[in-house]
């Protein structure tokens, strides 16, 4: 076919393109989602995969829920909020599972994403962080960015309008100004809030974190939920820490299981019943997390399990 | 080719000048050189027989500066001439600062030429007795010292301050790049103050500080007499002066250019401009003779070992100093430090483990550890706490003041333990729940108890001091870490065996 710029377009292809053009929006249904052909229905909004390596987990995961290409489309930027916080190795749980990340990047550019750039403030050193945990590695062999939140120009300042006891917080303005925001928390025991979930993984969006503990610590981390919803919440339970959390090195359990859904108050409602209580030793209720409790009744998600739409899913 | 060695001697010592700026800022995280990035205090041998002295043991890292001695007997001097830093910013700020128009008036400068050697003499005594504020002289300390402490941390301010400036006129989410944080040291005014009080000395005599102070240049002058290369004017000269002019540590007397003081040259060759090219440098049979020597009188020198002596005794009868006495126990150690009296007489203060700690945790002390600890480390955890697989400090510490123990020795070892003031904690004091403490600690030695307030295990503290750095409450933290005197090793956990 001739390409030169004066050729003009004939009759006939313009009356198949005016044709297309007026059409095609009134059948919005047809039109899937960039790249996520395969698996456009959504039949969940939360769902379960378990039995089988990182990646296929996250993959038999994400389709129930209408595939990567419903949160990702072409052209984006993806912001995932890792938990690197601790210069812990992988297999102590402290920190996300390095082949799930990778299978989370890859599958963020496979839908067509234009960058993705893995973000968090740790807490003991980043470099020692991002060395001994094996993520910068992961993250840059799998082409994505990795940022560490140790400079205060990366931040911005915002008002928490729907905040109850958190009026302002210094927020990482590129999870602010992301196309995509998708959060990757790994599930943890934690002595001062009973767990570590989704919601306290963004902590670790904030500037003065310890400042948090002196207000409410319950109440903000429900707060600091409400500024930027995450996009999507893929749950890293693949091996969690049950005892001296957050930081460990404790004892850890092999659940096998990676959670997504774009709901994470019933990600972590999920998530809580995976930890025993020290007191009673039965599974923890939602309900018994306190900042659980406060961002379901801030708005931010269903608590209630039973009103969820929930799919388990074998990847193998 | 002879004109051209003083323009070659002027770029080698720009590159050594940049070369130890490069060392210095390669001094951080991964540590991964392949040459040490001490390896100017290695090369230094005044540092090499003051430790000797101190420390009453070999060190193994400084070895190689006992090597450059072997050089001083072939070339003389070469090393303040060529190689020395602090040399090239003197000889750097006496060229642009100081440009002698007219010659200052000749005065006989003998008296000050003898004062180095007594300056060196009492050294060597107070070393002998453990006591070594000399390093303080120390050129390549000295410039260490300066570099990391007072000239890092505007840097990186500037930096911070401009790298928003530029951000703003890039397109945006071009790149991200975060500001670094800011390396506070305390003491960085004062050690400025010193640095260019040596180089206003120039005003007087360019090279002033080479020539009448400097403890590692007497130490060279000593070991040049003996030198191989030696400088020879043949009967062309004309007297005109111009070489006695030039020469930066005045080693050519003025009545009589034919002859040079071999123990001063420091041979940069400047010499060699001769308008008749009567001087030349060959190498002949090494002789102790000399013109022009100090008269080191035995009155001088034994006064300037008394002096040492006494100065040493005084110091160790300071409280601050003495084993009975005060112990100051917020001087926390860096880990794997020597035991405190060998500490403070082995470290040479250079500021290498001050520069290499990621967290900014060190500090130099001022006088807290009194005069004879003057600017040595020392943990200061409301600033930085002592990260936990990290052991870069005993790695570079050139004199092995801190040792070189692996990470899992390392973070083991008990600097401190950390204590709780509980009329100041969230904890203790409110019903809130914070507990930032709990959290932090990598050992497990802070524990809540039923209210969810923290407790202290102090058989498992190490007094890393993260928990006082991170501590929410406003100014002096709640919980703050004291030194447990001798640093001893802890239990290891069962399940915290391997890191």
């Amino acid at each position: 076919m001739d390409h030169s710029p004066n050729k003009k377009i004939t009759r006939r292809q313009f009356i198949k393109g005016a044709a297309a053009a007026a059409t095609l929006p009134l059948f919005p249904k047809l039109l899937p989602p960039y790249g996520s052909l395969a698996h456009a229905a959504e039949e969940a909004d939360m769902v379960i995969a378990k039995t089988g390596s990182p990646s296929q987990l996250l993959q038999a995961a994400m389709a129930p829920l209408g595939g990567m290409g419903r949160f990702v489309k072409k052209g984006q930027r993806v912001v995932i909020k890792a938990n690197i916080a601790w210069a812990r190795t992988p297999d102590q749980a402290c920190t996300n599972n390095p082949d799930l990340m990778s299978a989370l990047i890859k599958t963020c550019y496979d839908t067509g994403a234009k960058r993705v750039a893995v973000w968090d403030h740790t807490c003991d050193n980043y470099q020692f962080c991002f060395s001994r945990s094996g993520l910068k590695e992961t993250a840059q062999k799998a082409g994505a960015d990795i940022f560490s939140g140790h400079g205060r120009n990366v931040y911005k300042q915002v008002e928490v309008q729907k905040g109850r006891k958190l009026k302002t917080a210094e927020i990482l303005r590129d999870v602010l100004e992301a196309d995509v925001f998708i959060n990757f928390p790994i599930p943890k025991q934690h002595f001062a809030t009973e767990l570590t979930l989704g919601m306290k993984n963004l902590i670790g969006i904030v500037w003065d974190m310890e400042q948090l503990h002196k207000i409410d610590l319950h109440q903000c981390i429900a707060d600091i939920n409400t500024i930027r919803k995450p996009d999507l919440v893929v749950m890293d339970a693949i091996r969690i820490l049950t005892t001296n959390g957050p930081k460990g090195p404790g004892k850890t359990e092999d659940i096998g299981e990676v959670i997504v859904s774009p709901n994470i108050v019933a990600v972590d409602a999920y998530a809580a019943a995976f930890f025993k209580h020290p007191k009673t030793g039965k599974p923890f209720k939602p309900e018994e997390i306190k900042f659980v409790k406060n961002a379901y009744e801030l708005g931010l998600g269903e608590i209630n399990l039973s009103k969820v739409r929930m799919k388990k899913v074998s990847a193998t | 080719m002879k004109r051209a060695i003083p323009y070659l001697r002027r770029v080698i010592q720009a590159l050594s000048f940049i070369f130890l700026l490069y060392l210095i800022i390669k001094t951080a995280f991964p540590l991964e050189l392949k040459i040490p990035v001490d390896l100017y205090l290695r090369l230094d041998p005044f540092i090499g027989i003051v430790t000797l002295l101190t420390k009453k043991q070999v060190i193994l890292r400084m070895l190689p500066a006992f090597g450059v001695l072997l050089f001083v007997f072939i070339f003389g001097n070469f090393f303040c001439g060529w190689f020395c830093p602090m040399g090239a910013a003197i000889d750097f700020f006496d060229r642009i600062l100081f440009r002698e128009k007219k010659r200052p008036k000749g005065f006989n400068d003998q008296p000050l030429r003898r004062l180095r050697y007594g300056v060196f003499i009492f050294s060597l005594a107070s070393g002998l007795m453990a006591f070594q504020v000399m390093y303080l002289l120390d050129p390549v300390s000295l410039i260490t010292r300066t570099l990391v402490i007072s000239f890092y941390p505007p840097f990186i301010y500037a930096f911070n301050h401009f790298l928003p400036e530029i951000q703003n006129f890039l397109p945006k989410k071009l790149f991200i790049m975060s500001t670094i944080p800011m390396p506070l040291f305390k003491v960085n005014l004062l050690i400025f103050l010193f640095f260019v009080t040596i180089l206003a000395l120039g005003v007087i005599r360019k090279r002033f500080w080479c020539r009448y102070l400097c403890p590692l240049g007497t130490l060279f002058s000593i070991f040049s007499r003996f030198r191989v290369l030696k400088r020879f004017v043949t009967e062309d000269c004309t007297h005109c002066q111009s070489c006695v002019k030039g020469c930066p540590v005045g080693a050519i007397p003025e009545e009589a250019p034919q002859s040079y003081r071999k123990q001063d040259c420091i041979s940069c060759f400047k010499c060699l401009e001769c308008p008749p090219e009567a001087v030349s440098f060959r190498l002949s049979s090494p002789k102790w003779e000399t013109v022009d020597g100090v008269s080191l009188s035995r009155r001088y020198a034994l006064g300037s070992l008394a002096f040492g002596f006494a100065s040493a005794l005084v110091i160790k009868a300071n409280p601050l100093q003495s084993e009975s006495g005060l112990k100051n126990n917020r001087l926390i150690r860096p880990p794997g430090s020597l035991p405190e009296e060998k500490f403070v007489s082995v470290c040479t203060g250079c500021g290498e483990c001050l520069k290499v700690c990621p967290n900014n945790a060190l500090q130099s002390t001022l006088l807290e550890a009194g005069l004879a600890g003057l600017y040595i480390p020392r943990l200061v955890p409301r600033i930085g706490y002592c990260e936990e697989f990290c052991n870069y400090c005993g790695r570079i510490c050139p004199t092995e003041a801190i040792r070189d123990l692996p990470i899992e020795e390392k973070r083991l070892l008990q600097m401190g333990v950390a204590h709780i003031n509980k009329t100041r904690c969230i904890a203790w004091d409110t019903e809130k729940i914070c507990l930032v403490c709990n959290e932090q600690c990598s050992y497990h030695a802070i524990v809540g108890d039923d209210k969810k307030r923290p407790i202290i295990k102090e058989e498992k503290c190490t007094g890393c001091g993260i928990c006082e750095n991170k501590c929410p409450v406003d100014g002096e933290a709640a919980i703050v870490v004291y030194a447990s005197g001798v640093q001893k090793k802890i239990k290891p956990e069962p399940n915290n065996a391997k890191g």
